[in-house]
């Protein structure tokens, strides 16, 4: 714990850790502190002065953004002075704004309408500057309009913070503008849509661009969830308006490394209501998918389970929730008494890693190694862990890639080891012994005759320097990985879907064939449980699909059962990084689909066995890690034989074709095309 | 590149008060503080100098009210506070010395007693004392002045007269005039012009 610090702010006694800048002290305290250009977590610049207090003793006003918090000092917000720097600041910004509050999206959440409010400003006493410059609405995610722009600099700031470096100001003074390289429209740079910048703007010049007439934030309920459509697993906060999704932002608290969210989780939501969703069940009637009934469709697939029992085969993704894991394998095991039940994390990764792998806060590391990952936002592979890295390194904090092939993001990194990563990580972990921070006999006989190279141990060096280093590992590494951190610092699993590792504490791992044996094997009942990554339908007597669209895979299915998306069932995750997540039940399910556990209570039902929901107490004692790290040997697991972003692409194929991301996608495709 | 100096405040301050008026001497700066010096990283200099750069030239135009100075001194007294570096501060100042001046009270009034600000003086030819040689006629570049040279044994000549409209109050036919009969007046008193 930091230490703390009192201090004053307008007669109020405030209590603030050491190192904590006013503005956040004074917002702590409930006083809140005009600001434009400050975005939390980053160093303030001081650009927009509405954040300037006296501070007894000083003759000048300080921007409060980038003052840190001093024991004993009086802070005064709202002198006249100051009042008056505030009010004149806001006056000279509203002179070039378009003053068209009443149809502006933004109203309502707009900090300048707020400050125009504060201070009573009805429109500006200067001269009116006019810029007239074009929209940038040619994409379907972001609308840039430059006349409404403060100038505040924040999309330019947080683009460059996570590593996209899309935005740039252009020019100085009233006639700067916010532009791309070239001042192109959007899709004609390196823009990867993640959206941040929409989180960042305080006015109207960044919007998401399909809000027109969408309602306002009054009008909107906000809750916060998880996207489940990747391995990171983000934290989102999902606005709806009459019971329809209307807008998805970043949920992570504000100045974290995590708050961000990709192009997926914000503007993938148009899925819950594509034409391809499934909204009543389809029984397959002489070569055709035909409409049916629950109670028809569920009383075919109790009776074909039945009779299959043990040869009946369960494959599942792990983005689904916990609940649905745990009734899952509850249904295979106990009511069609089967033990082939496996999900897709079986193809790149093994329980045992996803289930002893640890928790960590990547916002207190000062050392990240990543270890065969090679996440990225532009690839879309892990987008959130590779900007919260970049952000991290741009914090200060150091980076270590250890990868056998080149990565992108090793251009921020100040190690790059390449080569077997299992020797590099072996040579880590002799010289961190050599160097005295560990004396385990198990694994100092493991590295006999290990030898180290200058930049292992240069890497090493950094590693044993760093207070609380955390190694990212890919499955596949994880025992290596893991010997590290059992010398120090902490080690993190990273799985490709979100949650995977709630999916291995809930225990649904096969005890019976594999995921790629059941494929394989021609199973006499195959149930496939949301979007699993297959198109041509496996060698199996009889296919039942249960996921929220019609796939290519459901199109062949003999059983199609509508399932919910996560956004229309409540429920927990794990996310890689192990914390229990709670999403609830944002929307009702469309038509007639049902959420994955209800489905299976129904049908066990129907086959006479009684299945209970799982409790809140039932999943917590399973999310809990349990188990200590042990020294393993230095050996790869398996072999990853998937490419990560085509795996991530197809587990969300449905979620891409059926919204504003296949536009995405396709226009991706041509700019690779034209380059070419 | 780098052999030219950057140029600082202090050096356009010099430029700047190589003008006599006051007015004059505030817009120069400022214009040449935003073309060349402002790096407008915070918003008081930033927005603050344009703005000012607008009342100016409302000042100079002759188009001025109260409001026009009274918030060019509201701009400086803010930059003065608010502005995060030097730069913005030491325009603030400069700007407010040259405020102090009485001479903006007379250019709200449509005076410049410099005669600098164009918009309110006009030339004007004194009839008692032009000789009616022609020298005017001939420096004046866009043919503003209209009259006949003077010849013996002819009578009924033109008299020599500015066309206002084509006049750019360059200062040309002061320099030629012989007699000294080309008079700057300021426009809006329009004061009777007289030998």
């Amino acid at each position: 714990m930091s230490k703390m610090v009192k201090l004053t702010i307008d007669g109020k006694d405030v209590q603030a850790p050491e190192g904590m800048n006013i503005l956040d002290a004074a917002e702590l305290a409930g006083i809140h502190i005009p600001n434009l250009c400050y975005l939390k977590g980053m160093k303030g610049i001081g650009a927009c002065r509405l954040c300037l207090v006296e501070i007894e003793g000083m003759k000048a006003p300080v921007i409060s953004c980038n003052t840190k918090v001093k024991d004993g000092i009086v802070v005064s917000t709202k002198t006249e002075k100051i009042l008056e720097i505030r009010k004149f600041v806001i006056d000279l910004i509203l002179s070039m704004h378009p003053l068209d509050c009443m149809t502006c999206t933004k109203a309502g959440v707009c900090n300048l309408q707020k400050y125009a409010y504060d201070f009573e400003l009805k429109e500006s006493s200067f001269t009116r500057k006019k810029m007239g410059y074009p929209t940038d609405e040619a994409n379907p995610f972001i609308k840039r309009d430059p006349d409404y722009c403060v100038l505040c600099g924040r999309c330019v700031r947080v683009c460059k913070e996570q590593g996209t470096s899309v935005l740039e100001f252009m020019g100085r003074g009233v006639g700067a503008k916010v532009v791309t390289v070239g001042d192109k429209p959007l899709q004609e740079s390196e823009c990867t849509f993640c959206g941040s910048c929409l989180d960042a703007c305080p006015v109207n010049a960044l919007l998401e661009a399909d809000r027109w007439l969408k309602g306002r934030e009054w009008e909107y309920e906000k809750v916060d969830s998880v996207c489940l459509l990747c391995g990171n697993g983000c934290n989102i906060s999902v606005s709806t308006k009459n019971g329809r999704v209307q807008k998805i932002r970043a949920g992570a608290p504000e100045g974290s490394a995590e708050r961000y969210i990709c192009a997926y989780g914000r503007f993938g939501f148009d899925c819950v209501e594509a034409e391809t969703r499934l909204t009543s069940p389809f029984k397959r009637v002489n070569g055709e998918l035909k409409e049916t009934t629950w109670e028809e469709a569920l009383s075919i697939v109790a009776d074909k389970l039945k009779t299959a029992g043990e040869d009946a085969g369960f494959i599942s993704t792990a983005g689904i929730e916990n609940e649905d894991a745990l009734t899952l394998k509850k249904f295979a095991k106990n009511v069609v008494k089967t033990k082939n039940f496996d999900t897709t994390v079986n193809l790149y990764a093994d329980s045992d890693s996803l289930k002893f792998s640890q928790t960590a806060d990547i916002n207190k590391s000062d050392l990240i190694v990543l270890a065969g990952l090679n996440p990225s936002q532009w690839k879309r592979v892990l987008p959130a862990l590779d900007a919260s890295v970049r952000r991290r390194v741009n914090g200060g904090a150091k980076l270590i890639v250890i990868n056998s092939s080149d990565t992108k993001i090793a251009e921020v990194a100040t190690v790059i080891l390449k080569g077997d990563e299992i020797s590099s990580l072996k040579g880590i972990a002799k010289f961190l012994i050599q160097k005295g921070l560990s004396s385990d006999k198990k694994l100092e006989a493991s590295l006999k005759d290990v030898g180290t190279s200058e930049e292992i141990e240069k890497a090493a060096s950094l590693f044993a320097e760093a207070n609380s280093p955390i190694v990212f590992s890919s499955p596949p590494i994880f025992d290596a990985s893991a010997n590290i951190s059992l010398i120090k610092g902490k080690v993190i699993c990273v799985p490709l879907e979100s949650n995977a590792r709630g999916v291995a504490l809930m225990g649904l791992t096969s005890e019976g064939r594999t995921y790629k044996d059941m494929i394989s094997d021609g199973m006499k009942v195959l149930y496939t449980v949301g979007e699993v990554p297959l198109n041509k339908k496996p060698d199996t007597d009889f296919l039942i699909v249960q996921n929220s669209h019609l796939t290519d895979l459901a199109k062949q299915a003999d059983i199609v059962l509508p399932s919910a998306t996560f956004l229309e069932s409540a429920g927990t995750m794990v996310d890689y990084m192990g914390r229990l997540k709670y999403l609830p039940k944002v929307i009702e399910p469309q038509g007639e689909s049902k959420s994955h556990r209800d489905i299976f209570i129904h049908l066990a039902k129907i086959m006479g066995a009684a299945l209970k929901r799982p409790t809140e107490a039932e999943v917590k004692k399973a999310a809990k890690v349990k188990t200590k790290l042990t020294v393993k040997p230095f050996d790869r697991k398996k072999v990853f034989d998937i490419s990560a972003d085509e795996f991530i692409e197809s587990v969300n194929a449905s979620v891409i074709n059926g919204s504003r991301l296949l536009w995405l996608k396709e226009s991706e495709k041509a700019m690779a095309n034209t380059l070419t | 590149m780098s052999e030219q100096k950057e140029l600082k405040v202090e050096d356009i301050k010099t430029e700047a008060e190589e003008k006599r008026c006051p007015v004059q001497k505030s817009l120069y700066y400022v214009s040449k503080f935003l073309s060349d010096i402002m790096c407008g990283k915070c918003f008081p200099c930033a927005l603050g100098t344009y703005e000012a750069k607008k009342r100016l030239e409302n000042i100079i135009s002759g188009k001025s009210t109260e409001a026009d100075v009274f918030i060019i001194k509201r701009i400086a007294n803010d930059m003065l506070e608010a502005s995060r570096c030097k730069k913005g501060k030491d325009t603030a100042r400069f700007v407010l010395e040259w405020m102090k001046s009485d001479a903006l009270k007379d250019h709200l009034e449509g005076i410049c007693h410099d005669r600098e600000c164009l918009a309110l003086i006009e030339y004007r030819i004194v009839p008692d004392k032009c000789i009616m040689c022609g020298e005017c006629q001939v420096v004046c570049k866009p043919n503003a002045i209209v009259g006949e040279k003077m010849k013996p044994y002819f009578s009924g000549y033109l008299p020599f007269e500015i066309r206002q409209k084509r006049c750019t109050k360059c200062g040309d036919c002061i320099k030629v005039c012989p007699t000294g009969a080309i008079v700057v007046i300021d426009t809006k008193v329009k004061e009777e012009v007289k030998g």
